[in-house]
């Protein structure tokens, strides 16, 4: 479905949500980026791909204020400027980020994490309300009531996109989506990922099952040792299997 | 590293003692008594500093030791006659020593916030056993009727019921003790102390028993603590039970800090600001009576005002001394004596590792031969760093054993392992921060003093590590002032100069640039000449360019062990890095 | 056994007006992460307040009703003039400042209400004793203070479990930065943990006004017995600090009955004791 939205409309043709420039960061021992520009269109989805340490999870917290992107910097989203703003500013301005680790807290139930962000978006949508999270993760329903470090990880992960639909993000990204779960687990999670972007949601997702990204991406961006090596459709990515092995191979 | 003081501080500590060594010319018996006092608290702030400054540990129960040792002085004190000072002065120091010995014994086990509850539980239990029985006059306090003297021969050589007498006693006390701990702290043991409180994981991870070092450290402190207390004593004659409360721990914290954490002689600055700045705002004639009526207010501000201005203390504005520049044996070129024993060989058979019914690392057999350089790679969570904490003893295995050159190390504790030649580093930066470059190293190579080595030995271990490293001309630098890519060198210097033969670098590229990547990568060739090195890391150009082999970990398995080409054609390899993409190649 | 069985009583009281001293220290120190010295003087204030308050108003309850949005907003303040520089400095320096501001305290409290103690007088109506056994009688007020105590405890649980502020509580706890990236400003929740701390242990120094001689030093004592409190049940832990509270309150009373001598000693032993079987407190480190 998405190739062929590819193949109709080139992503880059799509309006920009996210606009982010000269990114420049050494944060001792994170992986450095080198004048890193970035741009999410709406209702795209991008995949950010690239091997461990070159930059990724850098990228993703510096672009939700967890980081600072340098002096130079700019991170214009929806039309406004974000860079320098403090992380709960830009996770109100639309941003949400579903960490590597998932983040869940351990201490408060599966409902209790799903309702602590609930809130309407930026623009006063509530698209995104409890009972349609829980439909989208039917397994979150079931356990509504177990504490979050009683879940196995297939249910933090879906825990984890679910509370950060909660807050009605107009951006959605995912650090390693579906990293460290089985493969049945992994193709649900594709499909909510699936499922969330077709309702025009704009995603970023971190991942290294390149197969999966190729469905359901519209562009990739591969990062090494700080800087963006490669940008493109998946024809493009498909048609260089030497860049590939090149950048995320052995 | 804490240093001698520089001129302007050494021209300022005489023109003090010798304003102190004038006041019975120049002031009353008051002024005689206030400034007594002083060096008596003088001693015992500096005491605290040694756990504060030099160990990192915040004790705040430190005056249970400066009192144990004022009421000792009223233990060996007759009914009717003083004491031998010799005698008293002992008993003091050793109560107050034997406390802190006990005292220790727990608290060194802790850390943090619990390190300082333990130390204030003990010295208020102390309080309450002193205040709420009839020990030593209880909630009253004890009087000391006949201060301590020496008696030699028939003829009073020290009287302490003499002011004077008290004074100079004190301040040479005082002199002496300042001179003794400076070297104590200068000296291996107090290297050992300053690497524990920059960072105690790196400590321990090279080989040293942190913990008892750091009871050894306590018992010193409070020693000392408790000499001073002997005098505080003798100053009135009269022990108060809050002498041993928490206020007065407090306060003796807040002279810490005020005068500057870590440098001996800025305790005793604090010390003495301290008590002058209190003894100004209460009186009237200085500050007006408004102020002087409210003190404590004044006091308080104050003490804000330095807390949130000078973090660093008064000593912060005062010159610091440089560090001795290092210079290189003269031998330095018989470095290879220092490595003469060969590099080890490393198996590890069926090793499992798992948390709460979740296998990290499941039965892992292999090999890694001596003089070469092995890559351990997976995706993150593959279990990597659980795979080379099993190694190091920081965590047990759950099954399978460990063999360095054929003997059984499975069981052995991380210090342990750590003497038997196992060095690592660790993925966060693991310098020792206010350290230089060569201190760093010589902390170190002081970890083969276990193994036997000698003195030379060591100097000769630094000299090679800082010439194999590079970092020669940064010997002098503070170690927290090097570029990102010069602590990662540092860091494997100090495992060479620790003498460490198999190495386990944990990411040591994670943050480098292109060149220090180069840079790093050739130095871990050269030092795979005489060291077994495995090196656990994301880089993977690096680890192809540089490894000779490499084992993959994907879910706690070695999924495949072989050489780099080996690696590079190995299918179920290719999946765990591209997933379901492995195939595409075929297809393609 | 009269005896013991009221110092039980007292025990239990004394252990819920300890519980809402330390809830507070814990819930600052395992949010905000600063050791508050201060702590003890905020109790000791709560108790000259409803001293003056009382006086005002003429009875401690309606002095209590006062006293509540002035220890918040004085919460407010402090942290917004002390406490908020202290997140990123070392304990050290935390223990430093909070204690000059001990200082102070107690000088301001030595300028509005001198050295001497004071009573507050118990409300009429809440006078006397009441019977329990044939011979033994209670007093009312203390009965009432257990009863008002025991309740806000349960208010408090229920706070914390069942509304959005101690959902987002329980969250910062365990989790900081997510709080963050879900959006909410950690500023803003220190602020308001730190004033409610301050609060809790403000109105504990109120309710215990009437029973305790109001005196200068009344802060020290129960600052100590919190961070005791705090150690053993765990840090961050409410309900460890309401365990925490009824064990070292009960056993204090019990203490002064059986080891007169040593009562001081058995609460600090029963501390360490806990520190060596179990050095994480009774309840980890985990708000649930």
């Amino acid at each position: 479905m998405s190739l062929a939205l590819v193949a109709d409309a080139p992503a880059a043709a799509a309006r920009s949500l996210l606009e982010a420039t000269a990114i420049a960061t050494c944060h001792g021992r994170t992986p450095c980026l080198r004048d890193v520009a970035f741009r999410v269109g709406e209702g795209e989805t991008v995949s950010l791909l690239g091997r461990n340490g070159m930059g990724k999870t850098t990228l993703l917290r510096t672009l939700t204020g967890l980081l600072s992107g340098g002096p130079t910097a700019s991170i214009r989203f929806a039309g406004r400027e974000l860079s320098g703003a403090r992380p709960a500013v830009i996770s109100r301005a639309g941003i949400a980020l579903v960490p590597e680790g998932r983040g869940i807290f351990p201490n408060l139930t599966v409902l209790e994490n799903l309702t602590l962000p609930a809130r309407r978006g930026p623009n006063g949508k509530a698209e995104w309300t409890l009972a349609r999270v829980l439909d989208l993760f039917p397994r979150l329903a079931e356990r509504r009531d177990n504490w979050g470090d009683q879940l196995s990880g297939g249910e933090q992960q879906m825990l984890s996109i679910g509370r950060a639909l909660m807050t009605n993000p107009e951006l959605l990204m995912l650090d390693e989506a579906t990293e460290g779960l089985a493969p049945k687990v992994r193709d649900e999670i594709w499909a909510t990922i699936r499922a969330v972007a077709a309702t025009g949601m704009s995603i970023v997702v971190v991942d290294k099952n390149l197969e999966d990204l190729f469905d359901l991406a519209d562009r990739h961006v591969v990062l090494a040792k700080g800087e963006i090596v490669f940008e493109g459709t998946t024809e493009d990515l498909k048609a260089d299997p030497d860049l590939v092995h090149r950048w995320l191979g052995v | 590293m804490i240093r001698l003081p520089s001129w302007p501080v050494l021209l300022l500590l005489v023109v003090a003692v010798a304003v102190f060594a004038a006041l019975p010319w120049m002031a009353g018996l008051y002024t005689v008594k206030f400034a007594t006092r002083i060096l008596a608290v003088a001693i015992f702030v500096m005491s605290l500093d040694i756990l504060i400054g030099v160990t990192g540990l915040v004790g705040f129960g430190h005056a249970a030791f400066f009192g144990l040792g004022a009421y000792a002085v009223w233990f060996v004190t007759p009914t009717d006659d003083g004491a031998n000072l010799l005698v008293a002065l002992a008993a003091a120091s050793g109560l107050a020593g034997l406390g802190a010995a006990v005292v220790g014994f727990f608290a060194v086990r802790t850390r943090g916030f619990y390190f300082i509850m333990v130390t204030l539980a003990a010295s208020q239990m102390m309080f309450a056993l002193f205040h709420d029985t009839r020990i030593a006059g209880g909630s009253d306090g004890a009087s000391i009727d006949v201060k301590p003297y020496l008696e030699i021969a028939g003829r009073t050589v020290l009287d302490f019921q003499n002011r004077n007498t008290l004074l100079w006693f004190a301040l040479a006390g005082l002199v002496a003790a300042y001179a003794l701990v400076l070297v104590l702290v200068r000296s291996r043991f107090g290297r050992v102390l300053q690497g524990l409180a920059a960072n105690e994981t790196r400590m321990n991870a090279l080989g040293f028993d942190g913990q008892r070092y750091k009871w050894a450290a306590f018992v010193v402190a409070g020693t000392l603590a408790g000499f001073a207390g002997a005098l505080f004593a003798s100053i009135d004659g009269f022990v108060p039970p809050e002498i041993l409360g928490w206020r007065e721990s407090g306060l003796a914290i807040m002279m810490v800090v005020l005068g500057g954490v870590g440098t001996l002689w800025g305790s005793i600055l604090g010390a003495v600001v301290y008590s002058l700045a209190e003894e100004v705002l209460k009186s009237g004639h200085w500050v007006g009576p408004l102020v002087s009526e409210h003190w404590p207010i004044a006091m308080g501000v104050f003490l804000i005002a330095a807390v949130l201005g000078a973090p660093k203390g008064l000593a912060g504005l005062f010159p610091a001394r440089p560090a001795r520049p290092w210079r290189a044996p003269s031998d330095a070129d018989r470095a290879e004596a220092a490595a003469t024993t060969p590099a080890p060989m490393l198996e590890v058979a069926g090793l499992s590792r798992s948390f709460g019914g979740l296998s990290a690392v499941s039965e892992v057999s292999v090999a890694f031969a001596p003089n070469l350089i092995h890559a351990v790679i997976g995706p993150n969570g593959a279990g990597k760093t659980t795979f080379t904490n099993l190694i190091t003893g920081a965590l047990p295995v759950s099954a399978g054993t460990i063999r360095l050159d054929g003997s059984d190390i499975t069981g052995l504790s991380a210090a342990a392992k750590a003497r038997r030649g196992i060095g690592r580093s660790f993925q966060r930066t693991n310098i020792l921060g206010k350290m230089t470059v060569a201190e760093n190293c010589a902390v170190a190579a002081q970890a083969r003093g276990s193994a036997g080595a000698s003195r030379a030995e060591e100097e000769r271990a630094v000299a090679h590590a800082l010439a194999a490293v590079g970092l020669v001309d940064r010997a002098d630098r503070v170690a927290t002032s090097l570029s990102h890519g010069e602590q990662r060198q540092l860091e494997i210097a100090m495992l060479m100069a620790s003498g460490a033969r198999l190495l386990i670098l944990d990411e040591p590229l994670a943050g480098s640039g292109p060149e220090e990547t180069a840079r790093l990568t050739a130095l871990l060739r050269d030092l795979a000449a005489d060291h077994t090195i495995l090196l656990v890391e994301h880089d993977m150009d690096a680890v192809f360019s540089c490894a000779d082999t490499i084992s993959v970990l994907v879910n706690g398995r070695l999924i495949a062990h072989g050489s780099p080409d080996d690696i590079r054609r190995d299918a179920g390899v290719r999946e765990a890095y591209l997933g379901r993409f492995a195939g595409l190649e075929d297809a393609a | 056994m009269d005896l013991v069985l009221v110092q039980i009583f007292n025990g239990i009281q004394y252990g819920f007006l300890i519980f809402l001293a330390a809830s507070g220290l814990t819930l600052v120190f395992g949010i905000l992460g600063v050791i508050n010295l201060a702590h003890g003087s905020f109790y000791m204030l709560g108790a000259y307040m409803a001293l003056t308050l009382t006086q005002m108003t003429g009875d401690v309850f309606l002095a209590v009703a006062l006293g509540i949005p002035l220890a918040v907003a004085f919460g407010a303040v402090i942290e917004w003039a002390f406490v908020r520089h202290l997140y990123a400095r070392d304990h050290l320096q935390q223990v430093l400042l909070t204690f000059a501001l001990i200082l102070i305290f107690n000088e301001v409290q030595r300028i509005g209400w001198g050295s001497y103690p004071h009573s507050v007088p118990i409300p009429s109506y809440l006078s006397g004793s009441i019977r329990l056994t044939d011979t033994l009688a209670y007093p009312v007020y203390r009965l009432a203070l257990t009863a008002i105590c025991a309740a806000l405890a349960a208010a408090m649980f229920l706070v914390i479990q069942k509304t959005k502020i101690g959902r987002l509580i329980r969250a910062g706890e365990s989790n900081r930065e997510m709080t963050e990236l879900l959006g909410f400003d950690s500023r803003l929740l220190y602020r308001v943990v730190f004033a409610a701390g301050t609060a809790l242990a403000a109105l504990a120094g109120m309710l215990a006004a009437p029973v305790e001689s109001v005196y200068p030093g009344i802060g020290e004592r129960i600052l100590i017995i919190s961070f005791v409190v705090v150690v053993i049940g765990g840090i961050g832990s409410i309900k460890g600090a309401f365990l925490g509270s009824l064990v070292i309150g009960v056993a204090d009373a019990l203490g002064k009955v059986f080891l007169p001598n040593l009562a001081g000693v058995v609460v600090y032993a029963m501390m360490a004791a806990v520190l060596v079987a179990r050095p994480g407190g009774l309840f980890g480190r985990m708000v649930r």
